[in-house]
């Protein structure tokens, strides 16, 4: 847990002889794990499309050398305006990286190659890794590595980060790339539309005669034309000329570099509102012409049928819903049950066993009284309650809720329910949440991250707390054993007790979309925005991995978290049950 | 002693007397402030009101009298005049015999008003759900609270858009403003082709007429046929029908290369489980995020897609779309128009 999340722009440089590698790619391409294999840090990788938003950062070495690797956001493209691709494109073109490795998913390549296109538009220094090749294997799919090569002009790796295969060849090119100065003769895009040509050609040219030796002129003319905050302020300022080796002794002036600009707002009415509709077109052109000839089928594989059994079962109009209650049911049963003994045996050893101990040890050190209260009664016993009540379930939910996660169930869920959530004015992506505030209402609100449009993602962060978190159920149980349990023969108060909490989740679950009715039609008003959801491949998940990571994680992070509030709260406890100013 | 009241009834009195003196005087919120700020805006709003009127007039070539700003703020010709005399005291407009001109400075506020109007125009219709016939109003009522920094934050998050949804030019901070592009629909001729540039949004009731007929920016027209009654006409495809008063809100400029005729406008929304086509293009009323997140996700002409299945509840749909397995909603979907393919094309 070394994973440090600093200033999101400024360069790395300063840190000398480390080589630093920007890891960019899609969302969900496996880069999280590509960054955990090549760093071995843990960070948590799960099969649903935006885990990585703030910028993480590992090191590892290759020939006695140093790399710094940032991992990025992932993003479908960095041409809209999405804070996470101002953060990819900020450190790719400002971070001045020394190379920038794209992790692109060997199924999807077309889709993929998009992304991949607009970076080599801004540096030649990458290395492509395509990724997932044992998936694109048993999807049938034959990639040609080095075809691909040929045609982007940079190098491609191919890798299966999961098994670790191709990452040592991964490593080496990185250093290669990152070591040498040779510029690569990358891909360029074709020209487009003769109106848009004119005036991203007019601009170009203006750029390349202000900073001679810029290597992405045409793309620096791009963002100018889409009038980019960011880069008209680089322009302005000058620091556009310090991100690479000008030819140019003098440097522009600022009348010059302000009439440029001047330029650009004019091209701009000219070109209008299609600009960006051409511009993808372009891309997307180019890339399908790339993949085309660069992958093979063998026809759908036999797990391309096994995906979409799966999905007909998982999302059929009869057996959708009841599979995921059913499965909902049954990650909770196994919670409350699972989590009953070990609470015990673990509230037995710290609340039985040790506070004694500690008791006894205290009197023969004849600490005085107020610190023995303190430290033992009041922060030693409330965490010992918190441990023992909140370690086994979380123990116990997260390893569960992350195979489903890693399996590629949830976003299902999020398919489902999605329009229940639309009449309730909310992001179908809301679904992940609550079933993450069922673990926990902390992770659920971060994780609320992954929702586009300000509005829905408030609103998911604002329900959360009716998702009936898991350190509240055994509060829950408690109560329901004691008020409702006794209103029954004793042999059925398990089942009542049962059912009384599962009525209370139910409640909690209403109670969020009703609310989230109630504020997406008042305060929050705004009907639902644009609502599309990946649903990715399912994927095996491994069972040993996912049980260790999420409980380093989540659980052990959500643990430590709860620590953090509850010492100083069983020492407020303490003080206030103990008349302290009286008893001297 | 003095006879102390019963502790409840302190209490309670104490209590009341804080309430009222908050809701009198809370800062920013209470009755005092209130009353306040009202009487100070709305006098600033007339001002800007009136400043915004002479400048529409003078953009289309008219000129303002005392008698026609009476009319465009609703208020009588007598505080029309006041208020023209205070306009010229403050340096805004110059008189001319019996017409009004904007000075330089007018003209700057006068720009500064239409940049955020039609900026949270833009806001509204991209990035909320608010039906197209509430932006002018909405927009009427922001652009008098909307300052400096603000407008240019609000500017970049929408990416600095260069026309508002309505087809208008939103002038720059620098105050710019191209002429409005486009020629009337009424002058085209029928075998003419041409694109929707600018819809009039005022008056209301022409309007909600051509949001009926679906009449955005970008829509594609051709064929069109003007008799004294009516204007007939094929939107993308879809026969139209307006009144000449209506169609003459709308401007169109005609194309160059045209896009072919949309003959059966079909969408994703309209896709069976199984079927296959190609996209035609994305429709010219989604706008902004939804638009680009659309082509982020590989959405552009000729992209191949499989309606794959819809979800339990029937509604987000999955597509699969240049390799992957996309849920798109229905809202979303029936933007996307395209062409039914038998064979999956290449």
């Amino acid at each position: 847990m070394t994973t440090t999340a600093t200033c999101e722009i400024c360069p790395l440089h300063t840190r000398q002889r480390d080589l630093v590698v920007a890891l960019a790619g899609n969302p969900n391409t496996g880069k999280s794990t590509v960054f955990n294999r090549l760093t071995g840090l843990h960070q948590h990788t799960g099969n649903w499309p935006g885990k990585t938003v703030t910028r993480a950062e590992g090191s590892f070495s290759h020939g006695g050398h140093p790399f710094r690797l940032v991992d990025l956001p992932g993003t479908y493209s960095l041409l809209s305006t999405s804070s996470d691709e101002e953060v990819a494109r900020d450190f790719i073109l400002f971070g001045q990286p020394d190379v920038t490795l794209i992790v692109v998913d060997a199924t999807r390549l077309e889709r993929n190659l998009n992304l991949v296109l607009q970076i080599l538009e801004i540096t030649d220094r990458a290395v492509v890794c395509l990724n997932l090749m044992d998936e694109a294997r048993r999807h049938g799919l034959e990639i040609d590595a080095r075809g691909l090569a040929r045609k982007l002009g940079v190098p491609v790796v191919a890798t299966s980060a999961r098994d670790g295969e191709g990452l040592a060849a991964l490593t080496s090119t990185l250093h290669e790339v990152a070591s040498s100065s040779v510029a690569q003769n990358r891909f360029r895009l074709p020209d487009t539309e003769p109106g848009l040509d004119a005036a991203v050609t007019t601009l170009r040219d203006g750029i390349e005669t202000l900073f001679p030796g810029i290597p992405n002129a045409r793309w620096v003319a791009l963002r100018l034309l889409d009038q980019d905050q960011r880069m008209i302020d680089a322009v302005r300022s000058g620091e556009l000329g310090d991100l690479f080796e000008s030819t140019l002794t003098q440097t522009p002036t600022e009348a010059d570099r302000h009439s440029l600009l001047e330029t650009a707002a004019e091209l701009r009415w000219k070109v209008g509102d299609l600009f960006h509709d051409l511009l993808m077109e372009t891309l997307y052109g180019a890339a399908a012409r790339i993949a085309d000839a660069v992958v093979k089928t063998r026809g759908p594989g036999p797990r391309f049928d096994l995906d979409r059994r799966l999905d007909r079962l998982l999302t059929n109009r009869w057996t959708g819903f009841p599979i995921m209650l059913l499965l909902l049911a049954g990650v909770l049963w196994l919670t409350v049950e699972g989590a009953n003994v070990p609470s015990r045996l673990l509230a037995g050893l710290l609340l039985d066993t040790i506070h004694p101990a500690l008791k006894t040890l205290a009197l023969e050190l004849a600490i005085p009284w107020w610190l023995d209260g303190v430290l033992i009664d009041g922060m030693y016993l409330a965490l010992a309650w918190v441990v023992s009540v909140m370690l086994p379930p979380m123990a116990i939910f997260f390893p569960l809720f992350t195979l489903l996660e890693d399996f590629g169930y949830l976003p299902r869920v999020a398919f489902n329910l999605d329009s229940l959530f639309r009449r309730a004015g909310a992001h179908g992506k809301q679904a992940l949440t609550m079933s993450m505030g069922f673990g926990c209402n902390a992770a659920g609100v971060i994780a609320a991250r992954v929702i586009d449009s300000p509005r829905e993602r408030l609103i998911a962060m604002l329900t959360n707390n009716f998702a009936l978190c898991n350190g509240r159920w055994p509060t829950q149980i408690l109560l329901a054993t004691i008020f409702i349990g006794a209103l029954v023969p004793d042999e059925f108060a398990g089942f009542a007790a049962a059912t009384a909490v599962l009525v209370v989740a139910v409640i909690g679950i209403i109670l969020t979309f009703l609310l989230s009715w109630i504020l997406s039609n008042t305060v929050l008003r705004g009907e639902a925005s644009a609502f599309s959801l990946e649903l990715p491949p399912y994927r095996p998940p491994r069972f040993w991995q996912t049980v260790y990571t999420s409980f380093i994680d989540r659980t052990l992070f959500v643990l430590w978290r709860a620590a953090l509030f509850a010492a100083p709260a069983g020492v407020l406890i303490w003080a206030s049950a103990t008349q302290v100013w009286q008893r001297r | 002693m003095i006879n102390v009241p019963s502790p409840g009834i302190a209490l309670a009195v104490t209590v009341a007397i804080l309430l009222t003196s908050l809701v009198l005087f809370w800062p920013a919120r209470g009755w005092l402030w209130n009353l306040r700020s009202r009487w100070r805006t709305s006098e600033r709003v007339l001002i800007e009101d009136a400043l915004k009127g002479i400048f529409h007039k003078e953009y289309a070539r008219q000129t303002t009298s005392v008698q026609s700003l009476a009319g465009h703020l609703s208020i009588s010709a007598n505080q029309s005049a006041e208020l023209l005399t205070r306009l010229e005291a403050l340096r805004l407009v110059t008189r001319e015999g019996d017409s009004v001109r904007l000075s330089a400075s007018g003209r700057r506020r006068a720009l500064r008003v239409v940049r955020v109007h039609r900026l949270w125009e833009s806001f509204l219709a991209r990035e909320t759900g608010v039906h197209a016939s509430q932006w002018h109003e909405d927009a009427e009522r922001r652009e008098h609270s909307l300052i400096g920094d603000d407008v240019d934050a609000l500017a970049s998050r929408l990416g600095n858009p260069v026309f508002d949804p309505h087809g208008d030019p939103i002038p720059t901070a620098e105050g710019e403003l191209p002429p409005r592009p486009g020629i009337p629909l009424l002058d085209l001729s029928p075998h003419e082709a041409a694109v929707v540039v600018h819809v009039e949004d005022e008056p209301e009731a022409l309007y909600r007429q051509l949001l009926a007929a679906d009449l955005t920016p970008g829509v594609q027209i051709d064929g069109v046929v003007v008799s004294p009654t009516r204007v007939s006409f094929r939107a993308d495809g879809r026969q139209c029908e307006l009144t000449p008063l209506c169609a003459a809100s709308v401007s169109v400029q005609s194309q160059t290369h045209h896009c072919g005729p949309v003959d059966t406008p079909q969408t994703l929304a309209d896709l069976k489980v199984g079927e296959l086509a190609s996209v035609v293009r994305i429709g010219p009323s989604c706008r902004g995020l939804e638009r680009r997140r659309l082509m982020d996700l590989g959405i552009v002409p000729e992209t191949p897609v499989c309606m794959e299945m819809r979800s339990a509840a029937g509604d987000p749909v999955a597509y699969r779309i240049r390799g992957s397995l996309i849920a798109l909603r229905a809202n979303l979907a029936r933007h996307v128009h395209v062409l039914r393919t038998v064979e999956p094309p290449q």
